[in-house]
């Protein structure tokens, strides 16, 4: 059988190394499952990356020093994607951020071109963040989703014009 | 008006639950909030709540069984409680200790008092500890040879059960000395399926068993209080199907012995909220064990509701806010006798095979004494994902007599079509001589009413005529 790693188990991970003065880098290799862990920087950002042998999974993830848990929530009503432009929807409930921390740059700005790899948002479910990817190569025409606020599964966050086929 | 106990709920549950909880915030001038899965976007609750949030696919696993989802929703929107329902998270000591973390109030009992009374084997601890009478049987089964002393000691027949358990899964009925060893096997089987723990536990099984359970009250000042009992005989394969309060098997003097074992059990563990006792009755001795403790809001707490004049959702709220009970033992009391009817979009034609669909009409019964909680309407589809229960019809009257009247009138005139339901049951098992004479046992309707059973096959489309 599988072994599963729970939330939890990956919540104590995390605070492990969060806590942790002298680690920067953790690499846990568990039945199918490997977790690698980078810390990098002042130690406020770190890269996370999930791997099962099932499906594949990464994420980044970074710490915003306060959440929005009284932000008054967001209520975005849906809007128009314009034709050949790629909705970005939320995989999960939880608080949307835009920057990898208060105060940083913001992940992408309206207008700017993304690679499909690149972050565009996280998305926090109790401390656990998640990165919200591009996914396509193109031009980010609308960041709908607030900084800070609750956005709800499947709600729409960002709206990107996907290059055209050479 | 009293200022509400809390300004804002979150409600993690669905259908007629979810419905039942908003209702009782709304009379309580409390907002709130109802986390939804996709399937049940449309849904009733997502409508009446002041505002709905969804929390993830149709998949229970994947929304209204993330604990972490729906903490994050509460805390998002404001929510100072977390109403849980029934099913789902309600009895997960995690999710109880999860909120309590977060800074959101679980509407429930504390994570200890879930821990101690979840596992069957702690439970029973429980009841030996407070001199309450229990079924015979083991402690966790170590070996085979454990069971084969316990049924050496107290004969045959005798049940193996889960010891995280519930729902009837894990459970084996075994008549004959040769077939203990393959139940054995089974029963570890489905528990490590069901449960993820494989532990088992044996009893002395009773053959004319009926199942009455106490409803009981405790606030965060250590007052416990009951609410009189429930007959909940009329199952099939361990689930509830009619459920009525008072019980027509016992009197006043079992009633007073049953309630004081509820509320001495429920002190021990420093119970605080709802919660229900279930014993088993011998029909032939007519002695009583204590089974269980649920520590949740149960389906049928609408009948005690009926009787007692109390809204026991209210009551959950309340003692969650920490207020201390409202009225005292002396100022409870039971008046008349309710029945509810569970029905569900289950096909009794065929074995209950559930079938969800579109309700191409919905036309429940209404007129005084009678009560229907439900979150359908006329074009609503039934999902596929979740539990068959379409509504609760509740009927009071002044007499068990009357109410079965009742409730077969209200019955007569539940018009659904679109899917099959449990309608055509229910009335036939209301007008058999068993059933109004208060003979059922929790193997009647198996054994039985079903094998005589005459039902024709329920339509399952409605028919244009014109």
């Amino acid at each position: 059988m599988e072994p599963k790693l729970t939330y939890a188990d990956v919540e104590s991970i995390l605070k492990i190394i969060d806590g942790a003065e002298h680690l920067d880098e953790i690499d846990l290799v568990y039945g199918g499952f490997h977790l690698h862990v980078v810390r990098s920087g002042a130690g406020n950002t770190r890269t996370i990356g999930a791997r099962s042998t099932a499906a594949s999974a990464s994420s980044a993830a970074a710490k915003p020093a306060q959440t929005a848990a009284t932000a008054p929530p967001a209520q975005t009503r849906e809007i128009a994607v314009p034709e050949g432009a790629i909705a970005i929807r939320a995989p999960m409930l939880g608080t949307f951020y835009r920057a990898p921390a208060p105060g940083e740059k913001p992940f992408v700005e309206e207008g700017q071109r993304v690679l499909a790899d690149d972050t565009v948002g996280l998305i926090e479910v109790m401390k656990l963040f998640n990165s919200i990817r591009a996914g396509v190569n193109g031009i980010v025409v609308r960041i709908v989703a607030e900084n800070g606020g609750l956005v709800e599964y499947n709600q729409l966050l960002v709206v990107i014009a996907q290059d055209r086929e050479a | 008006m009293l200022a509400p106990p809390f300004k804002r709920i979150l409600i993690a549950n669905r259908g007629e639950i979810a419905v039942r909880v908003i209702r009782a915030c709304d009379v309580l001038g409390i907002e709130t909030v109802a986390a939804f899965s996709e399937a049940d976007r449309d849904s009733l609750p997502a409508r009446m709540a002041t505002r709905a949030v969804c929390i993830g696919p149709a998949a229970a696993r994947e929304s209204y069984l993330r604990p972490e989802i729906l903490v994050t929703a509460a805390k998002g929107t404001g929510c100072a409680a977390i109403h849980p329902g029934y099913g789902f998270l309600s009895e997960r000591a995690e999710f109880s200790r999860m909120c309590a973390k977060a800074g959101v109030v679980f509407i429930g009992p504390s994570p200890e008092s879930i821990e101690s009374l979840g596992d069957k084997i702690a439970a029973i601890g429980l009841a030996t500890e407070a001199g309450v009478p229990r079924v015979p049987g083991s402690g966790r089964l170590q070996s085979p040879a454990d069971a084969e002393a316990f049924v050496r000691r107290h004969g045959l027949p005798c049940l193996i059960k889960a010891s995280a358990g519930g729902g009837g899964r894990g459970m084996r009925v075994v008549r004959r000395a040769a077939d203990l060893a393959r139940a054995l096997d089974e029963a570890t089987a489905e528990a490590q399926a069901a449960f993820g723990d494989p532990s088992l536990y044996i009893e002395k099984f009773i053959e004319r068993a009926r199942h009455v359970e106490v409803q009981i009250l405790g606030d965060t000042h250590g007052n416990v209080i009951h609410l009189g009992e429930r007959e909940c005989s009329t199952q099939r394969r361990h689930q509830k199907l009619i459920e009525e309060a008072p019980s027509p098997f016992i009197d006043a003097s079992l009633r007073e012995e049953l309630t004081t074992a509820a509320v001495l059990l429920a002190r021990r563990a420093r119970y605080h909220g709802a919660g229900t006792v279930e014993f088993v009755l011998d029909d032939d001795t007519r002695r009583w064990y204590f089974l269980e403790m649920n520590a949740r809001i149960q389906v049928e707490h609408p009948v005690t509701e009926m009787i007692t004049g109390r809204d026991i959702v209210r009551e959950q709220i309340y003692i969650a806010s920490g207020a201390p009970l409202a009225f005292k033992q002396g100022d409870v009391a039971l008046k008349g006798h309710a029945i509810e009817c569970r029905i569900n979009a289950e096909d009794p034609t065929r074995n209950f095979a559930p079938g969800p669909g579109v309700l191409e009409q919905w036309q429940p019964p209404a007129g005084a004494g009678i009560r229907v909680d439900t979150h359908c309407h006329p074009g609503y589809l039934v999902p596929p994902f979740y539990d068959s229960l379409l509504a609760k019809v509740i009927v009071h009257a002044e007499s068990r007599s009357r109410a079965i009247t009742a409730m077969s009138a209200a019955l007569a005139e539940f018009d659904v079509r679109g899917v099959p339901t449990t309608i055509p049951f229910h009335r036939q098992v209301l007008a058999h001589e068993d059933f109004c004479a208060g003979r059922v046992t929790t193997r009647w309707v198996e054994e039985t009413f079903l094998p005589t059973m005459q039902l024709q096959a329920a339509p399952t489309a409605a028919r244009v005529t014109g």
